[in-house]
């Protein structure tokens, strides 16, 4: 397989810290309500305790992104050295297609440009030899930088729930899933 | 893993791609020959870091009260902030901050932030008029002068000052009141007095281990501490510990984030920490699994404790006052003391009772009775100050001669009081901090006529705000030194701007982990503002312009070097460094053993550990680590109101950036408590108690148990939630010893909830 | 709806309009007896009409004038292809326009209305992106088929002759029973999809924008069809209206697939 960079989002050591996210900002100063990286929180079906479980969600660069393929300028490419999905925000015309395309939510409106922008796994940190801010940011090594054509860990999955489910997008991300603690809860008298 | 995938990328990518590889990889070399020689400019970031050209690397360091205390890269273009990082230097920052550290990048350059002097026509009124610096010196020195003429002293001057900046600079405050004369200090910490003198009656001192160290616990119970939340780089090292199998009980009255990472979670009843230690120490005794050897060698009093265990506290007793079941404690107690080595993190969450010191000292006698205190991988962690020993140079300034000032008991003046021994006839006159709002309105002879607010913002943090409203109409003259128009400045007169950490030089050390960092300034100050070195010459010139020799403090200073006169050789030879400058390639870790106590020379009377303390009872406590009751409730569910992961007190919340995260307050209710009341999730409630009211959104969750309302300390801009409206002033136990002044009782309240 | 959206709201329905008018006219100039009513006046109603959705559809765009670049794409973006049939549907109906007499010829109009359908699919498979689960399908297609039909029918009766009101009650009839059966049902559909399908079907079925949209412009012509023999005046007005808020729902009641995430 050829080498496709993605995200590995350790949920079970994940602690919702927003770290990630913010570090996301540091970098880009985004416009207010432009949001690349956010840290959703699982619901209490999937994981028993409200938002005590999250998936760090940014672009997946997906092995066939629907953004990329809805775009009719062509503002977007995926690179052939790494398989990062990368928006060239001067070609936009800011039809929003991409906006509505993408089910992970990835493509923004950016109200003041008046076009969309999105997670660029910090390519250029990537072409430095550094990490993505997001990755650097994370106390807790939750959030990885995984080659897809290298990566081997048995228990990783794909789709977990909470995750939506797009096969033909192909998601260049893998998940580990939340465990419970044992809970003792006091005796009510 | 992640230096690996870097590794992977560099190899895969960085040198094999066309870019801006071969310079960059080339640059990277030439900054490295070239480090000693450029030691005393900041380095070209260019070089490390191809990702932007043109960048100067400064050090910086968050000086907030937090467990982190995290070293800070910034990477500045053009006088301009681009982004910060981590220091990668420090093992425990690890090249990253958190949510709220990420977010620094805004405030200085936040629409919000406060420009000029200004000054308002009424105080609470809102009109507030831009004023020079010059202008407000004048008014706020002509006001000291004509207090100091009136009273013949300078008590009506009254400091309230906390943690809002731990830059060691910003003695500089306190320095300022000392320059001045006598005048009045609102004392103590909210924070975590209670827990400081647990420990020093027990220990000698408050220290503890290096948390890089809990990776090395075979056992480890986070009993009231939120890591997850409050000091999010700890985390990794109770990860490496259970990795390495050890067993980690998270013991907390709110099923927390840091609960969920556990094995074990156990949710005690609220304050009553103390008898579940105590139930525990019980079984370890009646199994003979305590340390014999240890509390013979290097413990005092241990035979009265055991005696105080068999006659008066069973397992099922402690079983009933926690609610944990009796074979839960059983075996949590035994798998606690054969793990060797086993520690106990205790949160300040834990102390906040009226029976904070009792609970501390009953935790910390199950560490030692294990034999877990004085070794890696063990002990009692609750803080420490073994790496605060600075100058205190813009503190320690003289009295204008012939200063008169208050003739009382002397007695520190903070937890972060390093003014040594006072040895002059008067003294400053030391009020209440944690009861801000009833002294200010009991205070007389004189009275506080004018009240300096830095580094804190009262309104917000402090006890029964509708008290604190009425105090915050009594003095003359309000001075707030901010950043932000917070509710403190809202009733204030005067609002001198301050600098952010990237505007101002100073030195931080952590009451947490090992490493000392300093704070280079990055930026030039924005707008008018000035750090508070500067404001208190600014105030010195003013006054010896309008008075001679009316205040000490230099008027000309230079904030840099400033900075540097903090040092000694004392700090140079406990972090292995030459000199300060050392601290521009990354901050520095103290060469100290990782284990507090380690020698098993304590700092008590006896220097052994102290099961019975004769010292605690001369201040009128127990002697032994008995159990002691909760505050009794007084209304029909427990309130909690502990830190949002989205702030620091009140600082944080505020910010454009953080609002897209967080943006705005939520009370959290266990749906059996809402199903009662006919409250749904998302209904807007009222919060409510004696003293006061809030209303906000709910969210129903099993986090909190049936009998508690918790919500979060924030302070929002656009939104006037605030959480002290609830909280009361009631002390807890301990904290005047060491402090100055008993802590509070914050998770001691109780209040209803009702839909609205 | 975001400010983004009317544009397409307008642009869609009137573009697919000038297709069902331009489809209806044709069928109505071949597929029975009678003089042809107004084609000249018809086929510039559609031009009227499309011009005015492409003029709005412009207002959608951040960036307008980059809107010539938008045919950049044509091997992958619908959009793109979009962009390309409405054009040449555009050029087919001002050829016809200046080529009408008194009737069309038969080529040129089959021509013409079948570009039209094409542009049609063309914008149906924009609007059913992966984003949106509920309409991830071919419903856009039957939406705005539906739209061209009862659209196109109503606007025909301006210009038809008296002896074709019978065809067009017809078609505009069947179209409008075709819809009604469609928009009730789709929402209950819905319902037993995944959770952000039946989400959709939950808004949609509470929300007073979806039934007003179906007693308006859906079941109130039907029948003023149903009593009266002709096609008055104030049911093509009723069907713009309820088409125009059926859109409007379809852009704003319609969940995003991310709106879930975190969820089951």
């Amino acid at each position: 397989m050829r080498k496709q960079l993605g995200f590995y989002i350790d949920a079970n050591r994940c602690i919702g810290c927003f770290t990630c996210a913010m570090a996301c900002k540091n970098q880009y100063h985004q416009d207010i309500g432009v949001i690349w990286r956010q840290v959703y929180d699982l619901k209490t079906e999937i994981y028993p305790h409200r938002e005590r479980a999250f998936y760090s969600l940014a672009c997946n660069h997906c092995e066939n992104p629907t953004c990329s393929n809805v775009c009719p300028v062509k503002a977007y490419y995926k690179r052939e050295t790494d398989g990062v999905v990368v928006h060239e925000q001067e070609k936009c015309i800011g039809c929003g297609n991409c906006i509505r395309s993408c089910p992970y939510g990835a493509p923004r409106h950016n109200p003041v440009l008046r076009k969309a922008e999105k997670c660029s796994f910090c390519w250029e940190r990537i072409d430095s030899g550094l990490e993505p801010a997001c990755i650097l940011s994370c106390p807790v090594d939750a959030l990885q930088l995984i080659d897809l054509a290298t990566f081997e860990e048995p228990n990783a999955v794909q789709y977990p729930p909470g995750f939506p489910k797009f096969t033909s997008l192909n998601p260049s991300v893998r998940f580990r899933v939340a465990q419970s603690p044992t809970v003792i809860r006091r005796k009510r008298l | 893993m992640t230096g690996n995938n870097l590794e992977q990328i560099k190899k895969n990518l960085g040198c094999s791609m066309s870019r801006r590889k071969f310079l960059g990889c080339m640059a990277a070399m030439g900054v490295l020959a070239s480090i000693p020689g450029s030691l005393l400019r900041p380095m070209d970031g260019q070089a490390g870091n191809g990702f932007e050209q043109g960048l100067e690397i400064f050090r910086n360091a968050c000086p907030r009260n937090c467990y982190d205390t995290c070293s800070i890269k910034t990477f500045v273009k053009d006088g301009v902030i681009k982004y910060i990082e981590g220091a990668p230097e420090s093992t425990f920052t690890d090249g990253g901050l958190c949510v709220k550290g990420y977010a620094y990048t805004r405030r200085p350059y936040s629409p919000d932030r406060i420009k000029y002097p200004m000054i308002q026509d009424q105080r609470g009124s809102g009109n507030w008029r831009r004023i020079s610096w010059d202008q407000a010196m004048e008014i706020i020195a002509k006001k000291l002068i004509e207090i100091n003429e009136k009273d013949g002293s300078m008590l009506g001057l009254a400091l309230a000052k906390y943690s809002g900046n731990f830059g060691i600079t910003n003695y500089a405050v306190e320095g300022m009141m000392t320059s001045l004369g006598y005048t009045t200090r609102l004392i103590g910490t909210p924070c975590w007095p209670a827990g400081i003198d647990a420990q020093n009656y027990d220990l000698g001192d408050m220290w503890c281990n290096d948390p890089e160290d809990m990776a090395n616990a075979r056992y480890l119970i986070l009993w009231g501490a939120n890591p997850a939340w409050n000091s999010v780089h700890s985390m990794k090292y109770i990860y490496a510990a259970q990795e390495r199998g050890a067993k980690v009980v998270c013991i907390d009255p709110v099923l927390t984030q840091t609960a969920v990472k556990a094995d074990v979670y156990w949710e005690v009843e609220t304050s009553m920490d103390g008898a579940l230690a105590l139930g525990m120490a019980r079984h370890i005794l009646d199994q003979g699994l305590y340390d014999r050897d240890w509390v013979r060698n290097n413990s005092i009093g241990f035979d009265e404790f055991a005696d105080y265990l068999r006659n008066e506290i069973t397992v099922d007793w402690a079983a009933q006052k926690s609610g944990i079941p009796a074979e839960q404690i059983k075996n949590v107690a035994e798998e606690f003391a054969t793990a060797k080595p086993a520690s106990i993190w205790i949160g300040y969450g834990l102390q906040r009772h009226v029976n904070g010191g009792a609970t501390v000292r009953s935790v910390d006698a199950l560490v030692a009775m294990t034999g877990n205190v004085g070794k890696s991988g063990g002990g009692a962690r609750y803080g420490h100050l073994r790496t605060w020993g600075f100058n205190y140079h813009a503190l320690l300034q003289p009295r204008p001669e012939g200063s008169v000032g208050f003739l009382g008991a002397d007695g520190p003046l903070g937890d972060f009081d390093f003014s040594g021994d006072k040895v002059d006839e008067y003294s400053d006159r030391p009020l209440n901090m944690n009861k801000t709002a009833e002294e200010i309105l009991t205070t007389d002879e004189p009275p506080v006529r004018v009240l300096w607010v830095s580094c804190k913002n009262p309104l917000s943090q402090d006890f029964d705000r509708n008290k604190m409203v009425e105090a915050f109409k009594k003095p003359e003259l309000i001075v707030s030194v901010e950043q932000f128009f917070t509710e403190t400045v809202e009733l204030s007169d005067i609002v001198l701007p301050v600098t952010t950490l990237f505007e101002e030089w100073t030195v931080n050390a952590s009451y947490w982990h090992y490493w000392l960092s300093i704070n280079e300034q990055a930026i030039k100050p924005m707008y008018e503002t000035k750090s508070n070195t500067e404001i208190a010459a600014a105030l010195s010139r003013k006054m010896n312009e309008l008075k001679p020799g009316s205040c000490t403090y230099p008027t000309e200073i230079d904030p840099r070097e400033w900075m540097i006169k903090e040092f000694n050789q004392g700090i140079y030879d406990l972090f292995g460094i030459d000199s300060w400058q050392d601290l521009k390639n990354g901050p520095a870790k103290a060469k100290m053993h990782p284990a507090s106590w380690h020698d098993l020379k304590f700092g008590t009377p006896s220097g052994k550990y102290e099961f019975k303390s004769e010292l605690c009872a001369e201040h009128g406590h127990q002697a032994l680590p008995k159990f002691k009751e909760g505050r009794k409730p007084y209304d029909k569910l427990r309130l909690l109101t502990p830190h949002t992961k989205f702030g620091i007190h009140s600082q944080f919340v505020n910010l454009d950036w953080m609002e897209e995260y967080n943006p705005k307050p939520f009370c959290y209710l266990n749906p059996i408590a809402a199903e009662s009341r006919g409250i749904k999730d998302g209904d807007q409630v009222k919060v409510f108690n004696k003293i006061g009211e809030v209303q906000l959104e709910v969210k129903l969750t099993d986090i909190v148990p049936p009998d508690v309302v918790m919500m979060y300390t924030a302070w929002f801009r656009n939104n006037p939630y605030n959480c002290q409206n609830l909280v009361d002033d009631t002390s807890s136990d301990m904290g005047a010893y060491k402090t100055g002044a008993p802590g509070v009782a914050i998770h001691g309240q109780f209040a209803d909830v009702v839909k609205v | 709806m975001n400010s983004m959206e009317l544009p397409l709201v307008i642009f869609t329905v009137l573009s697919q309009a000038a297709i069902g008018l331009v489809i209806i006219s044709s069928i109505r100039q071949f597929a029975a007896e009678g003089p042809a009513g107004n084609v000249r006046g018809e086929w510039l109603a559609a031009l009227v009409l499309l011009l005015v959705g492409l003029t709005a559809s412009l207002f959608h765009l951040g960036h307008p004038l980059g809107a010539v670049n938008a045919v950049k794409h044509l091997s992958n973006a619908w959009l793109s292809r979009e962009a390309v049939g409405v054009s040449l549907f555009l050029a087919l109906v001002i050829v016809g326009f200046f080529s009408i007499k008194d009737r069309l010829s038969p080529g040129l109009a089959a021509l013409t209305a079948i570009i039209g359908l094409v542009a049609l699919f063309f914008t149906a498979m924009t609007y059913a992106p992966p984003g949106y689960p509920a309409i991830n399908n071919a419903l856009p297609l039957v939406f705005f088929l539906l739209t061209a039909a009862v659209v196109g029918a109503s606007v025909s009766s301006f210009f038809t002759s008296q002896e074709k009101i019978p065809l067009l009650r017809l078609i505009l009839g069947g179209s409008l029973a075709i819809s009604l059966v469609v928009y009730l049902t789709v929402p209950f559909v819905w319902l037993s999809g995944g959770t952000v399908m039946h989400q959709t079907g939950i808004e949609y079925l509470t929300s007073p924008l979806y039934w007003s949209r179906i007693i308006i412009g859906l079941a109130l012509p039907l029948a003023g069809i149903w009593m009266s023999r002709s096609i008055p005046a104030w049911i093509p007005a009723l069907v713009i209206i309820g088409e125009f808020m059926g859109r409007i729902a379809f852009f704003s009641l319609t969940l995003h697939a991310s709106s879930n995430i975190g969820g089951l």
